[in-house]
């Protein structure tokens, strides 16, 4: 009996540090919802994504050549993605910098109910270097259980597997260091990728 | 005694869980009320595009009183009425012009925010944006009497979502009243700032 009690106590305690941490362990076996984007007339963009499609043809988001890919939900109106814009610019460049002998981690940006002209000047105001996508009619938002903004979605992209949601997280991170580092343990197909 | 002690720690545990996932997500939806979906529109303008707009003078957050017409002969004018402070769709506009200065500047506008609410409600809903570019006018006492004068107060007590675009010679050029659930989209403010004289 007190055994149980006591397995019962250490389960609350790592539920509630879980929760206390504000990210969700996706499960393993979530998997990702197919996601078409248009394929951005910014030649930079299309680089990075590792994308060659035409110009304005859709593609899907398990396309981009990346082994963990981060999905900010952000709005453009929402003063809390405002906030957390250079933390995010922050953490798109350490992701560039562990890319190179690391995994492969890349960021795209969902604008939830923006338009184009809204999300461009999200990205001009807060001089975001990655590429962001409006989602006018919420439907990816919708597609991801998108719960508010700012939210990030961390998936795994392995060749030949059906991508995997790794990690969520709603509301702002603390230290885009830390954050990352959790994103890459949780997102990092295997060993043998990795090095 | 030590089982009343476990159940009393996991309760604390919990709590604990709770409260901190509330003060670490820090969203606003943790402080505003959701009214649900409203009646899309709930008065009937009483001005026209083309006629002057009718003069005001309201105490602003900041402390003194703006009258429209003291903008006469030097910049147009945005009358940006929102419903009221701390509801959804409201606390996710302003911010949305907050970054937008340029395009309102650019045109040689001012913005001016109203509400129905009183200048501390409005006053605490502003600096939990984080402050704004723009005077934030109170039409709280006589309640209405601005936002009833354009035909924007609804029967609630609230304004609609209403944007009048007044040029410098303080004439009505444009006005949008969007269904009062639905945030008008940034580039319609842009189209019908452009397109003042």
């Amino acid at each position: 009996m007190k055994t149980n009690i006591i397995k019962l106590v250490l389960t609350l305690f790592f539920v509630s540090t879980s929760i206390m941490s504000g990210t969700e362990a996706a499960g393993e076996s979530e998997v990702l919802p197919d996601l078409v984007l248009t394929v951005p007339e910014n030649q930079q963009y299309n680089e990075y994504l590792g994308l060659t499609g035409e110009v304005g043809t859709s593609f899907y988001v398990q396309d981009i050549q990346a082994d963990i890919l981060l999905i900010e939900l952000f709005d453009m109106y929402c003063q809390y993605c405002q906030r957390e814009a250079p933390a995010v610019n922050e953490l798109y460049e350490m992701m560039q910098e562990i890319s190179k002998d690391g995994p492969v981690v890349k960021i795209i940006g969902l604008g939830a109910s923006n338009s184009q002209f809204e999300v461009e000047l999200f990205r001009d105001i807060y001089n975001i270097p990655f590429p962001l996508f409006p989602d006018k009619d919420m439907s990816s938002y919708r597609a991801l259980s998108g719960e508010g903004t700012p939210g990030f979605i961390g998936c795994r992209l392995e060749e030949g597997e059906r991508p995997t949601i790794v990690l969520r997280k709603s509301g702002a991170f603390s230290d885009p260091g830390e954050f990352l580092y959790e994103l890459i343990e949780k997102g990092s197909p295997s060993e043998g990728r990795r090095e | 005694m030590k089982i009343k002690f476990l159940a009393a720690m996991s309760c604390w545990f919990l709590f604990i869980a709770a409260s901190m996932a509330s003060a670490a997500d820090g969203n606003l939806r943790d402080f505003i009320y959701n009214p649900g979906t409203l009646k899309p529109v709930d008065s009937s303008l009483k001005v026209v595009v083309g006629q002057v707009a009718p003069d005001f003078a309201l105490p602003s957050i900041g402390g003194r009183t703006v009258s429209l017409s003291e903008y006469r002969g030097k910049s147009n004018v945005v009358l940006s009425f929102v419903p009221a402070a701390w509801t959804p769709v409201c606390s996710a506009q302003w911010p949305g012009y907050n970054i937008g200065k340029k395009i309102f500047t650019d045109n040689n506008a001012v913005l001016i925010g109203i509400t129905e609410d009183n200048i501390p409600s409005l006053h605490a809903w502003v600096q939990q944006m984080g402050g704004l570019w723009f005077d934030v006018l109170s039409d709280f006492w006589p309640h209405g009497r601005v936002a009833d004068a354009y035909g924007v107060l609804r029967t609630d007590g609230t304004a609609e979502r209403a944007l009048f675009f007044i040029d410098t010679e303080g004439i009505i050029r444009a006005i949008i009243v969007t269904d009062i659930n639905v945030r008008p989209p940034l580039e319609e403010v842009m189209r019908e700032l452009v397109a003042l004289p």
